[in-house]
């Protein structure tokens, strides 16, 4: 990475930080409507399918199938110029296939459309973990829960 | 009470498209209405409203009020957002004329999108949005990743392929090849498609629109009033808006459907119309594959069949649906969406010289359709009989 051009960071808002406080201890959360049961991901306060304002976190297994994905070749940011040619895939999480998250890939191949997933935690520096993604069955044993 | 044909729009201007325009927003967009204004035989005096949209990137309604001396606007809009809301801002000019807000309204877009705000992502910071925090730390930040991400899913889902891909960019470029102001005329093979460089997979080179500086101007007014002025009015028979959801990460479960869709059915029953009398469209090509989408989501083919629709010929000058006839944000020149507006213009009005459609008389021009920012928007236009 370049110190030049450091990598953009999720700043999170009042809506988002306890998702990422979660994935930062190897958890996925998303929300979870105390009303009608309905997930919901990112972070808000009203439930759009009941409306209700009555909600908890909910960690999901961290797992999910890939829905698309894109290798990116052009420099679009002066911060990734050393990462091209990379991966970025569209997961859709298993508890709610609705809930679609955009997560680099660390799979040794290409990803395929409808490819079993899970999350991997990445420790990018002292305050932010990302969430990349792996093919379920590249998943060491030791990775298993 | 309907829209329907009460507004028309009387006049369309330009300023050069440039890689580099060496002027500011002001000075294009001063140009671009200017331009407007003379083509309709009116001049800066009897402008009463004015309107934009922008990223952050061009000249206030305000601003441009001063510069040409208005000191009492009895409407202006200044949205914020990219090109889909573009053809919304024409709808709400649209509105005010015909609510009697003002009489003459110029709707302008300037943009130096080369030269000082890249669209591209390039050094410019991820624009303000909900999803940036959750995509943009992967590397995921510019509008050409977030269409691949779609495109590949409409390849998985339905074959869609890179001849048909290469299918819109081969048949733009053979329309702007007629078409004097476009910055890109040198005719492409397939070949030449398929050649061009990856941009991010699926998306090459030449999937992608122009970056450009340029500004477009259009005069609206009463259809009433506009029988008395320069040109041949064009009506604006259906102005509609769409949207909510937006895509990835917000709860719309497939990618291959935009808000085009829903808007769809609300836009020609306003009007009136359906997709079988349109004679021509200007769809909003910030990529190929928006062209293929729009043409499902609008209702000249079925889900999925917009790739084999396009390699087919339909959308050529001389098929069952020209499209983008002046070579589109491909090949013409990439002004946001209001240059969609001015072409479909130029076509009803009989004005498009070597690319004209024959008989004219209907035409949809439309916004970026989704993606990015979940909303759309479009008009229908037609000659006035
Ligand atoms: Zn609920």
């Amino acid at each position: 990475m370049s110190e030049e051009f450091p990598k953009p960071v999720p700043v999170p808002d009042r809506d988002s930080q306890p998702f990422w406080e979660g994935v930062r201890v190897g958890e996925l959360r998303v929300q979870s409507c105390d009303d009608c049961g309905l997930l919901r991901w990112p972070p808000r306060d009203i439930c759009g399918g009941c409306h209700a304002f009555s909600w908890h976190w909910r960690a999901t297994t961290g797992r999910g199938t890939v829905l698309s994905w894109v290798v990116n070749h052009q420099v679009f940011s002066p911060s990734f110029a050393t990462e091209v040619p990379y991966t970025v895939v569209t997961v859709a999480i298993n508890e709610q296939s609705d809930i679609q998250m955009v997560g680099g890939w660390c799979g040794a191949g290409a990803p395929r459309a409808g490819m079993a997933v899970r999350a991997v935690y990445t420790r990018f520096d002292e305050e932010t973990t990302l969430v990349n993604w792996e093919p379920v069955d590249e998943a060491p044993d030791s990775r298993d829960e | 009470m309907a829209i329907r044909d009460r507004v028309a729009i009387v006049g369309v201007g330009y300023t050069d498209f440039s890689k580099n325009s060496g002027v500011s927003t002001l000075t294009l967009a001063s140009r671009a209405i200017a331009s407007a204004l003379a083509d309709a035989g009116l001049g800066v005096q009897d402008i009463d409203g004015l309107a934009t949209h922008r990223v952050g990137d061009s000249a206030l309604p305000g601003t441009l009020a001063h510069s040409l001396g208005l000191a009492d606007l009895a409407w202006h809009l200044d949205q914020f957002g990219g090109g889909s809301v573009s053809h919304a801002v024409v709808g709400q000019a649209a509105l005010a004329v015909a609510a009697g807000m003002a009489e003459t309204v110029v709707c302008y877009r300037a943009i130096n999108a080369r030269s000082e705000f890249r669209m591209g992502g390039t050094g410019r910071p991820p624009v303000d949005a909900v999803e940036t925090q959750y995509q943009a730390p992967y590397g995921h930040l510019a509008p050409p990743q977030q269409f691949a991400m779609a495109a590949r899913t409409h390849m998985e889902k339905y074959g869609t392929t890179a001849e048909h891909f290469g299918a819109v960019a081969v048949t733009q470029r053979d329309h702007a090849v007629h078409n004097e102001r476009a910055m890109m005329r040198r005719p492409i093979t397939l070949e030449d498609y398929l050649a061009s460089r990856w941009v991010v997979e699926p998306l090459r080179l030449l999937d992608c629109c122009l970056e450009t500086d340029a500004a477009v101007a259009l005069v609206l007014t009463t259809t009433e009033r506009a029988r008395d002025l320069a040109r041949p009015p064009v009506l604006i028979s259906g102005a509609a808006w769409g949207g909510g959801f937006t895509l990835y990460s917000h709860g719309q479960p497939d990618p291959t459907v935009t808000a085009a869709h829903s808007l769809a059915p609300r836009l020609y029953s306003q009007a009136g119309i359906g997709p079988t009398e349109i004679d021509l469209a200007e769809l909003y090509d910030c990529f190929t594959y928006s062209v293929i989408v729009q043409l499902e989501d609008y209702g000249f083919c079925e889900k999925g069949e917009g790739g084999p629709f396009a390699a087919d010929g339909a959308i050529a000058l001389g098929g069952a649906l020209p499209v983008n006839t002046h070579g589109g944000f491909l090949s013409e020149g990439y002004v946001h969406g209001l240059n969609h507006i001015c072409e479909a213009v130029a076509q009803l009005r009989g004005d498009a010289g070597a690319r004209q459609v024959a008989g004219a008389e209907v035409a949809l021009s439309t916004a970026q359709p989704g993606y990015v920012s979940g909303q759309t928007s479009a008009l229908l236009l037609r000659r006035a009989l």
